[in-house]
């Protein structure tokens, strides 16, 4: 397989999909896991997804957002063509969550199931369309961040898992871990704050922002210690620089993709990541 | 089925004869719970006579005093913006059609409906989980899924569910309505191009879905083609026969 060399916008796809096949192969033999949890979604057949969707996890702060543009721009370089998706960027109801997240008058379960409808809405409008293509989906944040979120509000995870089993699995799921004392200082020095969902300032586990923080990561990352046993995660120390979480990803990414060259530096409007 | 004190059973899902439904989770959701308030919900098509039969429920209740709510589907402000976008633009999968409805009905459920029946009240439901349980199916949900969305619904005290024949409730429905709406008409699910034939062929398939509940969920079945102040009688009865009324009756000045 020989890595894409071409690096045009139309070359994008039929790079995704060369690669892809090599993915296929090399998975044939090993697991063959379906592509949706349980029943797929309504009207989609799993045979003609041919993209990758890969999803990387974390708390704010843990370098998610930074390692989504690093990673977007490499694989851009070498020849795929990306599509990308998050928390609350569905057109369907996006700004409706923000604008209950505003407000803080939202229940549990409503604010979960309108989460669960923002997720949807990206899947079958965007994303599947995307993966038909061949597009390799970068999702900065899933479902798991969703089930952990709710569950730690006592939604039961079976009650979660079964909402979301018509979700599409991920090709890959990487977790980029750190401590929430970590989380806090970089969230701190970014914004100067710390923001009332972050921080469980809902679940009432103290009236100190710090330690409200503290607790309420402390629980989501425990969701997601469990979580990760059950999806099979890919665990990387976020607490690493961005260079090194970089490399570790790309070279993940690139044994999926069946590609071979990890090398990437990042162009000057990204630089300033790179740090 | 006599219930003394509310019996609420949160989330208990009969098990269903035809398989596609089966019991929903039951991790965190007591098996059990009291509640000194009462559920009674009416389910039916549209055109069934529900509403009507509700509305004059609702007002002999009213005029008689006793501690009260009406409560109806789809109709919570929190996610109404959201819905009329999803409508008029038509981007409504089934999927998100149902999380939707389930999310305007969690926020319904979680602010109105459990605080009333923990604060001891008599809650008249115009549709509920049942409607949701019909229709998205029709529409190609998976029904063992639905049933898991709606499992943190308290499951209700009665379930008046109207029936009548289908082509008694569709004349009663486009006769009075100039143009179905799109959704409403099922225009999303393919059935046909006329958009009376498919709210006919819609219709009938939530009329199926419905059926198919009479016995897993305990419907009370009420003839929808009676006459309105006969049909009126006999639900009266049998919710005063269900339901301990003098629960939420008013009390007496000493």
């Amino acid at each position: 397989m020989t890595p894409g060399k071409n690096s045009t916008g139309a070359a994008g796809s039929q790079n995704g999909r060369r690669g892809k096949s090599a993915l296929k192969a090399k998975n044939g033999s090993a697991t063959s896991l379906s592509r949706f949890y349980g029943t797929p979604l309504p009207g989609v057949d799993p045979e003609e997804l041919s993209g990758s969707l890969i999803v990387v996890e974390g708390t704010d702060g843990s370098g998610r957002s930074t390692q989504i543009s690093l990673l977007t721009e490499w694989l851009e370089s070498e020849g795929f063509a990306v599509q990308t998706m998050g928390l609350r960027r569905s057109f369907l109801v996006g700004e409706d969550i923000d604008a209950l997240l505003a407000e803080n008058a939202v229940t549990r379960m409503t604010l979960a199931l309108m989460y669960s409808t923002d997720l949807f809405d990206q899947l079958e409008r965007r994303i599947l369309p995307a993966l038909r293509s061949g597009l390799i989906v970068l999702a900065d944040r899933y479902i798991f961040t969703l089930i952990a979120r709710a569950a730690v509000r006592g939604i039961g995870r079976d009650y979660l898992h079964g909402i979301y089993e018509m979700a599409l699995r991920p090709d890959l799921t990487f977790w980029l871990d750190v401590r929430p004392e970590v989380a806090f200082d970089r969230e701190f020095k970014k914004s100067q704050t710390i923001s009332f969902w972050e921080s469980g300032r809902d679940m009432s586990l103290s009236n100190d922002l710090f330690q409200s923080f503290i607790r309420y990561q402390s629980m989501i990352k425990r969701e997601f210690e469990y979580l990760s046993k059950r999806h099979a995660f890919l665990e990387i120390d976020g607490e690493a620089s961005v260079s090194k979480v970089n490399r570790q990803l790309r070279m993940k990414i690139a044994s999926h993709l069946g590609i071979r060259s990890t090398h990437y530096r990042p162009s000057h409007a990204l630089a300033h990541l790179w740090r | 089925m006599k219930i003394g004190l509310g019996t609420i059973r949160m989330a208990t899902i009969t098990p269903d004869i035809t398989a596609a439904v089966q019991p929903a989770q039951q991790q965190t959701a007591p098996a059990k719970r009291e509640f000194p308030g009462a559920l009674v919900v009416v389910e039916g098509i549209d055109g069934s006579g529900k509403s009507t039969q509700l509305y004059l429920l609702k007002r002999w209740l009213e005029i008689g005093g006793y501690r009260i709510h009406f409560t109806e589907w789809n109709s919570s402000p929190l996610v109404k913006s959201a819905t009329r976008r999803g409508k008029q633009r038509r981007m409504l999968t089934p999927t998100t059609f149902s999380l939707l409805h389930a999310a305007d009905f969690a926020d319904r459920c979680e602010r109105q409906i459990l605080p009333l029946l923990h604060g001891g009240y008599l809650v008249l439901a115009d549709r509920y989980i049942y409607t949701a349980f019909a229709r998205d199916a029709a529409r190609g949900c998976s029904p063992h899924w639905l049933r898991n969305l709606y499992s943190f619904a308290p499951i209700p005290d009665i379930t008046f569910y109207f029936r009548a024949p289908l082509d008694v409730a569709v004349n009663r429905i486009t006769a009075g309505r100039p143009k179905l709406k799109y959704y409403e008409a099922g225009m999303d699910v393919g059935l046909s191009l006329d958009r009376a034939e498919s709210f006919r062929i819609f219709q009938g398939r939530i009329l199926n879905n419905y059926d198919q509940m009479i016995e897993t969920d305990r419907f009370v079945l009420m003839d929808g083609t009676m006459r309105v102040n006969r049909l009126q009688k006999v639900m009266r009865t049998l919710l005063a026969d269900r339901v301990d009324l003098t629960r939420f009756a008013p009390k007496k000045k000493k």
